[in-house]
């Protein structure tokens, strides 16, 4: 049997656009209204960009307590800051500097880092669940069943996990774990710990947004009235406070509201429906094929017969022509045959009687 | 046979064309990322949009950026003046000027001012590229333009107490050249002496019955006035837009220091007034306003008047006393904020509270004053009586009496014969509190405090305790404002010290701030934390730049190992 990929890539075609047809039209949501809050009592991190210094002590935190390699340039060197940088691997944070030019104020500074969503992108994205939200509200990778697809990275709005491309055996996606090691023993995250100035804070997260709120409303003057990450992709665990408008951090303020699973389970939800579908689809793929070899041979036996059948007639009435033919010079011939010797008999009675 | 086969092919084809519409278009919506908004590169103080079609109904055509000042400059250059687009008028007083519209006197009909304008703009850019020259646009889409690739950076413009001086003296004292009212009767404007004041108090933002814009009037009057003065070349204010609303240029006119007081028949100390009951209204509000209310704040007008540029910053919208709108239950004219609110409205720069609080964003107060909550004192029932003033119980009665009155040296005329009143009680009571920046003595101030507490990787730290308050004091001991609220001598610790009961010891920093956070709300920095944050933001805010935020040893000495 032969299929041709034109053939194919149209039934797969079909199949598909009924399919997406389904499952577009409605929400698989039992409740929409209701929305995933967070789990009650996890944890987050307020950072307040008014009170960052930019002196890299997070990152040189974040490196000791997660034993990450030892960077290029020591974390003292704040010429770094120059370069936009951003997570990689072995760089679970970065600190970026942004000169905003607000009317004489110096730059500010932006820590980045996984923001630890409500709802994590990654995880969705992920068809091996190798990341967890946990109740504490870090969101946690597993290495042992990573199938090393990328996926979570593309997912990500905030750009934030990474990939050991220079471990070919044992390449593993890495990202900021809210030091779930250190929470779960009642320590600090390794950044929030060694601040200087506690431009980061520790904490539940409605506690910490309560403080957010409270910043914002004894100091109006100082703040942008918006806490970032209270409601950006759903919300996260991570808060940021800022003195001048978050895109001019180069936070992205494009987001919306709705937790990224929410934007993907519409198309996302159609991939089991296609991989159900495979095995009746090829199935049928097939014995239509089938089917449509039988009747080719079965027209072309049909095709076959006919012509021989037709062949044979012909045959015959040639034969029974020529025999016909035959008959009739045969008959000719006996007829002049038998005039000659009759001619002959009687030329020879009249000579005779001649003689005679 | 075959052409079946061709149809099937399509019907898959379209099928699988559909398929792939459908996910690229679900998954835009996902994805879908607007670019940011960009402004236009190109400001100018000179901007002005054409929509003078409005009047007639919607536009059609996207309103027109248009250049004043280069327009001015190009035809100045071809010895054309304002005339070239301007026509002249003649105004209620029967005196010539020039006209704000383009090329017309009044907007007669749609088609007729559209005329004007395409006729006029189109054939003086024709001639002008006739010429040889640069010249404006000739097509449609080239003036009407959906995104204008220029924004205006005007600013606004508005008299202050220099200008006002300026040109009171430059017009010899004669209000009338420029203040009037209008009389309903006579459909006229006339002079009304002692009335006077700011333009906005009638002219608007946009022009009401029989009352031009405040942008007409002033364009209408000063440049004017500017035009014809300059006509006599004599010295003129001026004539093109960036000359007031580019603040670069703005900024160069002159600035007289020592102003003479305005007269306007003010006082100089006073009680805040509130009204006086109406026993037809409401019978029972008599016995309550003469028992109940809050003390009566005395105030000084006359140091106000020379804190702020112009009457406009408390006097929004009338030269009356605020009570007249402002009543103490609202009032339609006031529009029901009542007095109470007027004067305390925290985020209004109108209200005393509200204006107080920007004074602290000077560059000697916001260090102290910033990590300070805003309006935080005024939630501090305590703090009510800082203006709310207890009256002088020994003094009442002698207040009262004739003698006093009379003796008090404002009431006499001043020189050009006005007269400023001040309520005697009110200056005594005021008075009683003298204007002083205190603190403690200097020996109880302490010379140096280490904090050792954190030493581990650096040696203990030496902070010049007593340099830092004397400095602190230097600066601001010489401002009213602070003198009047840093009378208790533990107010300025406070700006440290805080959120603990004032005192010559106050409690140690640790008393509140654990040797790191403990999270939770409300959120209390570690020790280290709320050291960083007091030094270096105060710095920083001062705009103190050594020692700089990042650099450890400017404060730390490293530990010998």
């Amino acid at each position: 049997m032969s299929i041709s990929r034109r053939q194919f890539l149209g039934w797969l075609g079909a199949a598909g656009t009924a399919g997406a047809g389904a499952a577009v039209g409605k929400k698989a949501h039992a409740a929409a209204t209701k929305r995933f809050e967070g789990y009650p009592d996890s944890n987050g991190v307020l950072f307040d960009s008014t009170r960052c210094i930019g002196c890299r002590k997070c990152e040189e935190g974040c490196r000791k307590v997660n034993e990450l390699p030892e960077p290029e340039r020591p974390f003292d060197d704040l010429t770094v800051l120059e370069n936009k940088r951003r997570t990689r691997a072995g760089v679970y944070m970065v600190v970026n500097k942004y000169e905003t030019g607000e009317n004489g104020k110096g730059p500010v500074f932006r820590k980045i880092q996984c923001n630890h969503c409500l709802e994590p992108a990654c995880a969705s994205a992920c068809f091996v669940a190798a990341f967890t939200k946990t109740p504490t509200g870090a969101v946690t990778y597993n290495e042992s069943v990573c199938v090393g697809c990328r996926y979570c990275m593309i997912a990500c709005p905030f750009e934030i996990p990474t990939y050991e491309y220079d471990q070919p055996l044992t390449p593993r996606v890495e990202k900021c774990t809210m030091c779930y090691p250190r929470i779960t023993q009642g320590l600090l995250p390794g950044c929030v710990e060694i601040c200087p100035v506690e431009a980061l804070s520790f904490g539940k997260r409605n506690d910490l947004l309560r403080e957010a709120r409270d910043r914002i409303q004894k100091h109006p003057k100082r703040y942008v009235d918006h806490i970032y990450g209270e409601k950006e992709m759903g919300g996260t665990n991570w808060l940021y406070l800022s003195g001048v408008e978050f895109e001019k951090m180069g936070m992205r303020e494009d987001l919306g509201t709705t937790p990224a699973p929410d934007l993907t389970h519409g198309a996302l939800s159609i991939v089991p429906m296609v991989v159900g579908l495979w095995p009746v689809l090829l199935t049928g793929v097939y014995a239509i094929n089938k089917r449509k070899e039988k009747i080719n041979k079965e027209e072309k036996e049909r095709a076959v017969a006919e012509a021989l059948e037709k062949a044979t007639l012909e045959a015959q009435a040639k034969l029974s022509q020529v025999m016909e033919k035959a008959e009739n010079d045969k008959k000719t011939a006996i007829d002049t045959a038998v005039k000659k010797a009759l001619e002959e008999a009687a030329k020879k009675e009249s000579d005779d009687k001649e003689t005679s | 046979m075959k052409i079946l086969d061709k149809g099937k092919s399509l019907l898959r084809w379209t099928a699988c064309l559909g398929l792939l519409t459908v996910v690229i278009i679900y998954g835009m919506e996902a994805e879908s990322v607007t670019g940011p908004w960009t402004e236009p590169e190109g400001k100018r103080p000179d901007v002005i949009t054409i929509d003078a079609m409005k009047v007639f109904g919607d536009l059609e055509r996207p309103a027109v950026i248009f250049l004043h000042d280069r327009h001015t400059e190009a035809l100045s250059s071809k010895g054309q003046d304002c005339s070239a687009c301007h026509l002249k008028e003649t105004d209620t007083r029967g005196q010539e000027r020039l006209s704000i519209k383009y090329k017309r006197l009044q907007d007669t009909d749609r088609n007729e001012v559209m005329g004007v304008y395409h006729n006029n703009c189109i054939s003086c850019h024709t001639d002008v590229a006739s010429e040889g020259e640069k010249s404006g646009p000739l097509v449609c889409g080239e003036c009407h333009r959906e995104k204008p690739d220029i924004i205006s950076s005007g600013q606004p413009m508005g008299m202050d107490k220099s200008l006002h001086f300026r040109h009171a003296k430059a017009h010899e004292n004669k209000c009338e050249q420029c203040h009037h009212e209008y009389d309903e009767k006579s459909k006229a404007l006339f002079y009304a002496k002692g009335r006077e004041g700011t333009c906005r108090y009638c002219h608007m933002e946009e022009t009401q019955e029989n009352r031009i814009s405040m942008r007409n009037a002033s364009h209408i009057a000063c440049v004017d006035c500017h035009l014809k003065t300059k006509a006599k070349e004599s010295a003129s204010g001026p004539v093109d837009c960036r000359g007031c609303h580019d603040l670069s240029v703005r900024e160069k006119i002159e600035v007289v220091k020592d102003i003479p007081r305005m007269e306007r028949g003010q006082p100089d100390i006073v009680f805040v007034k509130r009204e006086q009951p109406d026993p037809y209204i409401d019978p029972e509000f008599k016995k309550e306003i003469s028992e109940n209310l809050m003390d009566q704040v005395p105030f000084s007008h006359l140091s106000h008047e020379n804190a702020n540029d112009s009457c406009r910053v408390c006097h929004h919208a009338g030269m009356e006393s605020c009570v007249t709108c402002h009543s103490l239950k609202g009032s339609k004219e006031g529009k029901f904020v009542r007095l109470e609110t007027s004067m305390h409205k925290i985020d209004s720069d109108m209200s005393c509270l509200g204006c107080h609080e920007t004074k602290k964003d000077d560059k000697n107060c916001v260090g102290c004053h910033e990590p300070m909550a805003t309006g935080m004192k005024q939630r501090d029932p305590s703090s009510c009586v800082t203006c709310h003033m207890k009256p002088l119980e020994n003094i009442q009665d002698s207040a009262q009496s004739p003698v006093l009155a009379e003796n008090s040296p404002n009431n006499e005329p001043t020189e050009n014969g006005s007269v400023h009143k001040s309520d005697p009680l009110a200056q005594m009571v005021l008075e009683s509190r003298m204007p002083i920046t205190a603190t403690y003595d200097e020996q109880d101030i302490p010379e140096k405090v280490i904090i050792q507490k954190l030493s581990k990787k650096y040696e203990p730290t030496e902070l010049p305790h007593r340099k830092i308050v004397n400095t602190l004091m230097k600066n601001i001991q010489d401002s009213k404002i602070t003198q009047y609220f840093h009378q208790d001598p533990g107010t300025l610790c406070q700006g440290c010290h805080h959120n603990s009961p004032v005192s010559k010891k106050p409690p140690s920093c640790e008393s509140c701030h654990g040797e790191v956070s403990e999270g939770g709300y409300p959120y209390k920095p570690g020790l280290m934390a709320a050291y960083h944050n007091q030094c270096m933001g105060c710095h920083d805010r001062m705009g103190i730049e050594k020692p700089a935020t990042n650099d450890c040893t400017g404060c730390h000495k490293e530990k010998n190992k």
